[in-house]
């Protein structure tokens, strides 16, 4: 590279790089070293012994990777049919479509989750109909419980999966399946030996980001699960502008980071195998 | 003993909408054959060829495999092979893995997969690359084990859809003679799809020349080229001269026409049945055609005129000729001594009037 290409690019991504250092990195690093203080404002690690003495955090952060967990198994599962009906649709309906998915996110993530609130409550249409119809005797609790928030969450990011694996799909040459057929494999047989595999890094993209926002989400939880409901954002949040403890809420937070990167690491290396690198490398 | 008849198509027909784009296709594929589809794009042999594999469904008319009518039944239960215009091999299997998966799906045992895949890579001369990815192989590696994935499943028919044409012109020269060794070796019936006449007549027991549609001839690749049943097909296949005139006069077996710009031509063997004063078209290969440097005079079949243009293209001299207000194109696969084909010099065409092709003019 020239002298002049790098001075270019230094110059270009300056602006961004300053904001980045200043609103992120810095108060990042603080709120690091907030979270090693304890009440006397000396250097201790007492606050993340609290998580390791207390089961009451470790319960809540398993509930978060499992919700999480819930999120991304929803979005894939129903995500899937509509990225492949991206892939196999014209130009002009892949368009209508990625509208259609994008449409909700033009709404407050606050609006929805109230919207699902209507939707989902005891007196909400889906349990008035069901009680109607005589199929249940009791209203459903679809709400403030984990099944409500990983619905809440669900629909606020299943149109990253979507667009995730859709953009893998795209480009599996559409005579593959066309191969398959011919050598005998039947559609479903084809969607798990072809389709799929060659999905994976539409998948893996997709799974990572839901999984990431799921982890960290504060605002589906917080109205669509509830008091009852807790997650670790949300516990983070109480710490910081309820209880006031600072400390203990820099802490929640970075355990919080550190568990969804190590889990994102795990996971993509147990996905990413020597077969993988050799397919998908460019 | 009876010929065998492995495909048949009766009065196939299909439609996009209102558009029909196959029509009145009638078709019987021997055992053992290897049968072209041949045309222009467009012309419906693409569509035809999806029709057999299974991937479209006919709108008209019978498809028989084997003798059991196809109609409806999807691709996947066909027993068939197919070779696609962009290789398609499974990027996420290796190449041993792209040639077994038809057999795994036939739930043949490990060691017996694995013996054939053997086989199947040396019939292909390919028997050190069962380890590597798609990607790592060359576009003719690709398209070699292409054909050694369908054909592993030992498949009633062999369907080629425009294998060679995304190829270099070397290879493609080198994989079309692959493909005759292998049908020669294997013998299994095969129906290939091109737009290219050289393949065809190379490759074809033979070839069904088709254009919207239609089909314009069938018949050995030497009666298409020698004895076409329309112009589309003279024209289509091979270059060729084209004068327009009229009949002048019948003697004996041979047929006299006089073009627009003057010139006799005597045809011999033609279509009798073409009356004087019809109008006719005349048509004369390149290669059938002399050029001489003397300048006798004028008569049948032969011309006097001036050479526009010659290029040299290695095994062959292409030249343009202008006489008679015609532009005659010749192609010389030996030049005389002596003879220099310079611009503005006046040469003689001459051909005989056994290579002259005359159809009536068409209409319109």
């Amino acid at each position: 590279m020239t002298m002049n290409k790098r001075l270019s690019i230094l110059l270009l991504t300056a602006p961004s790089m300053v904001v980045l250092l200043g609103v992120f990195l810095l108060p990042m690093l603080l709120m690091l070293l907030l979270s090693f203080q304890n009440d006397e404002q000396a250097f201790s690690v007492e606050n993340y012994l609290l998580f390791a003495k207390d089961p009451y955090y470790a319960e809540i952060m398993w509930r978060t990777i499992r919700v999480s967990l819930w999120t991304v198994l929803c979005s894939l599962v129903l995500g899937f049919p509509v990225a492949m009906f991206m892939a196999q649709a014209t130009g002009k309906m892949r368009g209508i479509v990625t509208m259609l998915i994008l449409a909700p996110h033009l709404i407050s993530v606050v609006i929805r989750n109230f919207g699902w609130v209507v939707v989902l409550g005891e007196k909400g249409w889906i349990n008035e109909v069901l009680l109607a119809l005589g199929l249940i005797k009791e209203p459903l609790r679809l709400l403030y419980n984990e099944l409500g928030v990983v619905i809440g969450l669900t629909d606020s990011f299943i149109a990253y999966m979507v667009l995730a694996i859709a953009t893998s799909l795209y480009a599996i040459d559409p005579s593959l399946s066309k191969a398959a057929s011919i050598l005998g494999a039947s559609r479903v047989r084809t969607f798990f030996t072809v389709t799929l595999p060659l999905s994976l890094p539409g998948l893996v993209a997709g799974t990572t980001l839901v999984f990431s926002l799921s982890m960290s989400a504060f605002v589906t939880p917080a109205l669509m699960g509830g008091t009852s409901v807790k997650v670790m954002p949300v516990i983070a949040y109480e710490q910081i502008m309820a209880t006031l403890n600072w400390p203990l809420g820099a802490a929640l937070a970075f355990l919080l980071l550190g568990s969804t990167i190590l889990l994102v690491t795990l996971y993509t290396r147990l996905i990413e195998t020597k077969r993988y690198k050799e397919v998908f490398s460019s | 003993m009876s010929k065998v008849i492995d495909v048949e198509l009766r009065s196939l027909m299909k439609k996009f909408q209102n558009n029909i784009v196959v029509q009145d296709f009638n078709l019987q594929v021997e055992q053992g054959e290897f049968v072209s589809f041949l045309g222009p794009s467009g012309c419906g042999k693409t569509t035809t060829l999806n029709m057999i594999a299974g991937f479209l469904d006919p709108d008209g008319g019978d498809l028989l495999i084997k003798g059991q009518r196809m109609n409806g039944v999807p691709p996947y239960k066909r027993e068939l092979g197919m070779v696609f215009q962009t290789y398609s091999l499974f990027p996420h299997m290796t190449v041993a893995e792209n040639i077994a998966y038809g057999l795994k799906l036939r739930k043949i045992s490990k060691s017996q997969i694995q013996e054939r895949v053997g086989r199947v890579l040396d019939l292909v001369k390919l028997p050190h690359v069962a380890d590597r990815y798609p990607k790592q192989l060359s576009g003719g590696q690709r398209q070699r084990i292409a054909i050694a994935r369908a054909l592993v499943i030992e498949p009633s028919l062999l369907l080629l859809d425009e294998p060679l044409s995304n190829l270099d012109a070397k290879l493609r020269e080198e994989l079309r003679d692959e493909l005759k060794r292998l049908h020669q070796e294997i013998g299994v019936t095969t129906i290939f799809v091109t737009h290219d006449q050289e393949e065809a007549l190379s490759l074809s027991d033979r070839i069904v020349v088709m254009n919207h549609g239609f089909i314009e001839q069938i018949g050995t690749p030497k009666d298409i080229y020698n004895r076409p049943a329309s112009e589309f097909v003279h024209t289509f296949i091979g270059k060729t001269n084209r004068l327009e005139g009229e009949v002048a006069g019948h003697e004996g077996d041979s047929l006299i026409i006089q073009t627009i710009g003057g010139l006799l031509v005597e045809a011999k063997s033609a279509n009798l049945m073409l009356l004087p004063g019809q109008k006719a078209t005349v048509f004369i290969r390149p290669e059938k055609i002399r050029l001489s440097a003397d300048t006798a005079p004028e008569g049948r079949n032969r011309v006097n005129g001036q050479l526009k243009l010659s290029s040299f293209l290695g095994s062959y001299t292409e030249c343009e000729v202008q006489a008679n207000g015609h532009s005659i194109s010749v192609k010389l696969q030996t030049v005389d001594k002596g003879v220099e084909l310079v611009p503005g010099k006046a040469v003689s065409c001459s051909w005989d009037a056994e290579d002259v092709l005359v159809m009536p003019a068409e209409r319109g």
